[in-house]
């Protein structure tokens, strides 16, 4: 378990990290928190010709909300989102990510690149219908959600592209609620649920190689048990190691009325005011 | 201090000898060795499960940077050594493990080739070049596939793959079962699972060519036992080898085996005289290529009577040893186990079983913490559970009917073992209240009235046969006789002692204990008594760690050493103070006369007269101040133990939650408390892991599904509940009193877990682990809603 040869370039900003990028053609790869990618590379499971660290790059760890929107620079940590308020879906979510060495290193955009489908971020940007910035060759551009993720471990992110930063639009209400084996895994099934005036957006990981969104209108505790039926229905799990394709059904149905739970009811704490 | 204020150690949470080393970050672990023009292993190791080798071409990988040799097993260094693990056993089907694969590969993980690199990394890129060309044969990864279906055996000697079978038989099974007013049938599998200590496997092996010496670090439990055997393989003189073991990482059984890595490291180094080469396995390699266990099946059948006395057990038993018989162990060691110990703590006059070890193309099956008893220990409260259920009768209850009693001592158990316990009943005792079984009944009808989620009540009693003498025989008639240990103690000349006991310590504060019981039987102060362990320069001889065979067997030697050299130093001191040696005492390093307050002389005086001062020696005494001895309990200690939880489950989810955890062990004397505690509550959260977390999967090919800890799920801090760890002391007939406790708490989980499942849900469980997954198909019968 020990990683193949690479370069190793330190970027000094994000047109160095994009230059180094495109010199290692397209062999290259950021690394950020490391917290997925080092160890892919200890199983050589990947090759990059060079490594790209954004790590010592100014100006990538804002965190701040702006026009009822979150905004996370791509050097922001999952224990920064976690310990945040601005944001309440996503610190909760957050905590869930795996154990605090895990949070103190990895990084929120890494996660969104790295795009693993049972992860908490990816559901949340869907359930938030957030983006991410990306910085390539020619330019920035923003990337929604509903565009980024593409299959398991796949997104829309070119070879020589890096996130810049994430957007996060606040709810108006949430829920979010997780079954893992053990604190801190990867979730078996998770569901993110916000609702953006009399839209609701709900997000299962886990279920398919992206967050699975189902949509709906503003829903009252009297719908939550129809909503969750709903959404249990239009998911198509697979059957692995750790659940069949039913239990995985069911535990969608439950985790959706759980989030869906908290989303309609007292439960879901109000949206800190925006600072001022 | 004085001499009245002086207490004993034993029994004392005294700090740890191993604290200060240990708690800073300053072990010294087999992977921290550096040592001069050191170079390092990597093994090219099988994807496939079972194959014929066609060729390794090296070529590629001797092109690497960095790398120095390839070795397969067909390079002269090697070519003539195999691991053979014997046993006289009446068909007991003898097998070779080669130290690399040899004209095939029958597992996926087995070692083909090892490439010498000057670091690990470059060991690696030479491992990925290496060109190996299979040739596929079918593989059999189910122990309990039809013999019939077997086309290409895993080991010629044995077509059926069957390397062993025996049947106990005790009475008149047929009779009893048709006398049984009630007759319960289950058929149960335990979930393959390994040790995994926190170090895995490591080595270092550097030879001398001048002096034909072979030193030999390994994270091994078993350093004697090492050194012995690598004496026969490599054919050089015992006294040649050294081996040590430092400080390690854990062991739980995995690191009692030597293993075809190591005895490839060692003859890759004799080949390579005066570079030492270093291997340390990776987590991925020990998930594919340690030692396994627990993959068992039972087909059991119980008769009870109508006032619930077990009247007649039998059983069918199929124990899954993997591509080898572990050496030197042999694929005996599960099955034969498993039968032995089957029945446990109850009473059976009428008893059949059938056990089998079974060769399959997986990782080879080991000793591992408990050794089958996870699985018989659940096969047999299973079965206690059922018979409750179909007599109407309280689980508990239905249990003390049937306890092996104090009266009943010593009780020969129907597969002939002798059980010296009979303090079943007093742990489940104390157990029952500590736990407060009818709080838990109320809660239990409380929840069920308000709808809330269901919780259970499992109960797990045991029998942990520990610290095996020569006459206690439950091994597989091997060419060695795991009896004894030895240990010497010495006086320096400055009256410190240091101890050289052949106990070994993988994390489990064997030098604290062995100190405590010198210092004890010695007469002098803990913090005067060093103990140096895990070198075969250093002690005289220890069997190691397994059985949970140290404290009774390596602490019965620390005893007598103590006192045989605490009755030379009152000789001495007699003699020189020409004062009879019947009336002396020797307490915390200072010889008295019995009830006098003041000091005839110190030891420290009476050790410099020893070594230095040879003028002053009394006629007929011999310079120095030491002695060895050996310790053999002949039989061996049963500890008895009960465990009860309460465990709740959520219906939507499968959920297992466990909310209150009791275990109650009888210990025996004890020698430090917060390190028997420690043992039990180790010992049970590796049960639970085994219970609920931890399952090696195969595929149909052979390939390890659970290849990293992303899929082999291991219980951390976080899944473990408060344990609430208590004691019935009945100290055993042997020079300490002690009870073995290394084992006894991973015995109960599997019952536990699955018992408080039928408890709360009325749902059998056969098949383990009990995961959500499991436990939600149990509810909704597997169906899509």
């Amino acid at each position: 378990m020990k990683c193949p040869p690479f370069e190793y370039h330190r970027a000094t900003s994000v047109d160095d990290a994009v230059a180094a990028l495109v010199a290692a053609d397209d062999e290259g790869k950021i690394l950020a928190g490391g917290q997925s990618l080092v160890p892919v590379l200890a199983l050589r499971l990947a090759r990059p010709a060079a490594l790209v660290d954004v790590n010592r790059v100014p100006g990538l760890d804002e965190l701040a909300v702006r026009d009822g929107v979150l905004r996370a620079g791509a050097l922001v940590r999952h224990a920064a989102l976690a310990g945040q308020t601005l944001h309440p879906l996503a610190a909760a979510a957050a905590r869930y990510i795996g154990h605090a060495a895990i949070r103190s290193r990895g990084t929120v955009a890494g996660s969104l690149a790295h795009a693993d489908p049972a992860a908490e971020l990816p559901a949340v940007l869907r359930a938030c219908d957030g983006a991410v910035h990306v910085a390539g060759p020619d330019g920035s551009r923003r990337v929604s959600a509903d565009t980024l993720f593409r299959g398991a471990l796949q997104t829309d992110l070119g070879d020589h592209e890096v996130i810049t930063a994430v957007e996060l639009p606040r709810p108006d209400a949430w829920g979010f609620a997780e079954f893992a084996r053990r604190h801190g895994d990867f979730a078996v099934v998770s569901v993110a649920a916000a609702r953006f005036g009399d839209r609701v957006r709900v997000v299962v990981g886990g279920v398919a190689g992206v967050p699975h969104l189902v949509t709906a209108d503003a829903v009252d505790p009297g719908d939550v048990e129809g909503v969750a039926a709903a959404v249990a229905d239009d998911v198509d799990p697979a059957s692995d190691l750790h659940g069949s394709a039913a239990y995985r059904r069911a535990l969608t149905r439950e985790l959706t009325r759980r989030a869906l739970g908290d989303l309609t009811g007292a439960a879901s704490p109000a949206p800190v005011p925006e600072p001022a | 201090m004085t001499a009245a204020e002086h207490r004993p150690a034993t029994g004392t949470a005294v700090r740890r000898k191993e604290d200060a080393r240990l708690l800073t970050g300053r072990g010294r672990y087999v992977s921290d060795l550096v040592l001069p023009r050191m170079r390092h292993v990597a093994f090219v190791r099988s994807p496939i499960a079972h194959a014929r080798l066609t060729e390794v071409d090296a070529s590629g990988a001797l092109e690497v940077d960095g790398v120095h040799a390839v070795f397969t097993g067909e390079h002269p260094a090697l070519a003539a050594v195999a691991l053979r693990a014997q046993s006289a056993l009446p068909g007991y089907v003898e097998t070779d493990q080669p130290p690399l694969a040899r004209g095939k590969v029958r597992f996926a993980g087995e070692a083909v080739a090892a490439v010498v690199a000057d670091d690990r990394y470059l060991a690696e890129d030479g491992a990925e070049a290496v060109v190996v060309d299979y040739d596929p044969l079918e593989p059999t990864v189910c122990a309990w596939t039809d013999p019939a279906d077997v086309t290409d055996p895993v080991h010629d000697e044995a077509p059926d793959n069957l390397l062993l079978s025996r049947t106990f038989r005790a009475g008149d099974v047929e009779a009893a079962l048709a006398a049984a007013d009630v007759v319960v049938d289950r058929e149960l599998t335990t979930n393959r699972h390994g040790g995994n200590p926190i170090e895995c496997r490591a080595g270092v092996a550097r030879y001398e060519a001048a002096d034909r010496r072979l030193t030999f670090w390994s994270g091994t439990q078993v350093p004697h036992l090492v050194r012995t055997q690598l004496a026969e393989l490599l054919d050089l003189p015992v006294g040649n080898i050294r081996v040590i073991a430092p400080d390690v990482g854990g062991g739980f059984g995995v690191k009692a085996v030597l293993y075809p890595e190591d005895v490839a490291l060692c003859l890759i180094a004799i080949a390579t005289p005066g570079v030492p080469l270093k291997w340390v396995e990776d987590r991925v390699e020990h998930l594919l290529a340690a030692t396994h266990a627990r993959d068992h099946r039972y087909v059991l059948r119980a008769g009870f009577a109508a006032d619930g006395a077990l009247l007649a057990v039998r059983a069918d038993v199929w124990c899954n040893t993997g591509a080898y018989s572990v050496y030197p162990w042999t694929a005996g060691i599960e099955p034969l186990m498993a039968g032995g110990l089957l029945t446990g703590p109850y009473k059976l006059e009428h008893y059949e079983c059938t056990v089998r070890g079974v060769a399959t193309n997986t990782s080879p099956s080991g000793p591992y913490r408990g050794v089958a008893r996870p699985s018989t220990v659940f096969a047999m409260e299973a079965l206690l559970d059922s018979g409750a259920r179909a007599l109407d009768m309280d689980p508990i209850a239905l249990r003390r009917r049937n306890l092996i009693l104090p009266a009943d001592i010593p009780y020969r158990m129907p597969s002939r073992l002798v059980d010296d316990s009979g303090a079943y009943e007093a742990c489940l005792d104390r157990a029952v209240e500590v736990f407060d079984v009818d709080r838990w009944r109320a809660e239990q009808a409380r929840r069920r009235d308000a709808g809330e989620k269901p919780v259970g009540i499992g109960v797990g009693i045991y029998n942990e046969l520990t610290g095996l003498g020569r006459a206690a025989s439950a091994g597989p008639r091997m060419p060695f006789r795991t009896g004894h240990d030895a240990c010497t103690v010495r006086v320096n000349p400055d009256g410190a002692v240091t101890v050289f006991s052949g106990v070994t310590s993988q994390g489990q504060g064997l030098e604290t204990t062995m100190a405590q019981v010198v210092a004890d039987a010695l007469g002098v102060d803990y913090d005067a008594v060093d103990v140096r362990i895990g070198d075969t320069d250093e002690s005289l001889w220890g069997f190691g760690a397994f059985s949970s065979r140290q404290a009774v067997i390596g602490g019965g030697a620390s005893h007598l050493a103590g006192a045989h050299v605490r009755d030379k130093v009152l000789e001495l001191a007699g003699a020189l103070r020409e004062v009879d040696v019947a009336d002396l005492d020797l307490r915390a390093g200072q010889v008295h006369v019995r009830g006098q307050e003041k000091p005839i002389i110190s030891l420290s005086e009476v050790a410099r007269v020893a070594y230095l001062q040879s003028d002053r020696l009394p006629e007929g005494f011999e310079p120095g101040l030491e002695g060895t001895k050996f310790y053999d309990p002949i039989r061996g200690a049963f500890a008895a133990g009960a465990q009860l939880a309460a465990i709740e489950f959520d219906p939507a989810t499968g959920a297992v939650r466990i909310l209150d955890w009791v275990c109650v062990e009888d210990a025996g004397t004890i020698v430090h408390p917060v390190i028997v505690d420690g043992q039990i509550a180790g010992s049970i959260a590796q049960g639970i892991g085994g219970a609920m977390y931890e399952h090696l999967v195969y595929d149909e090919a052979g390939n390890l599904s659970t290849g990293t800890l992303l899929d082999y799920l291991m219980p951390t801090s976080g899944e473990i509940p408060e344990l609430r760890i208590d004691h019935v002391s009945v100290p055993a007939a042997n020079p300490t009193g002690v009870r073995g406790v290394g084992e006894g708490g991973t015995l109960a989980p599997n019952a536990v877990v699955a018992g408080a499942l039928v408890d709360a849900l009325g749902v059998e469980v056969d098949d383990l682990p009990v995961t959500p997954s499991c436990v939600w198909e149990l509810l909704h019968g597997g169906g899509d809603r």
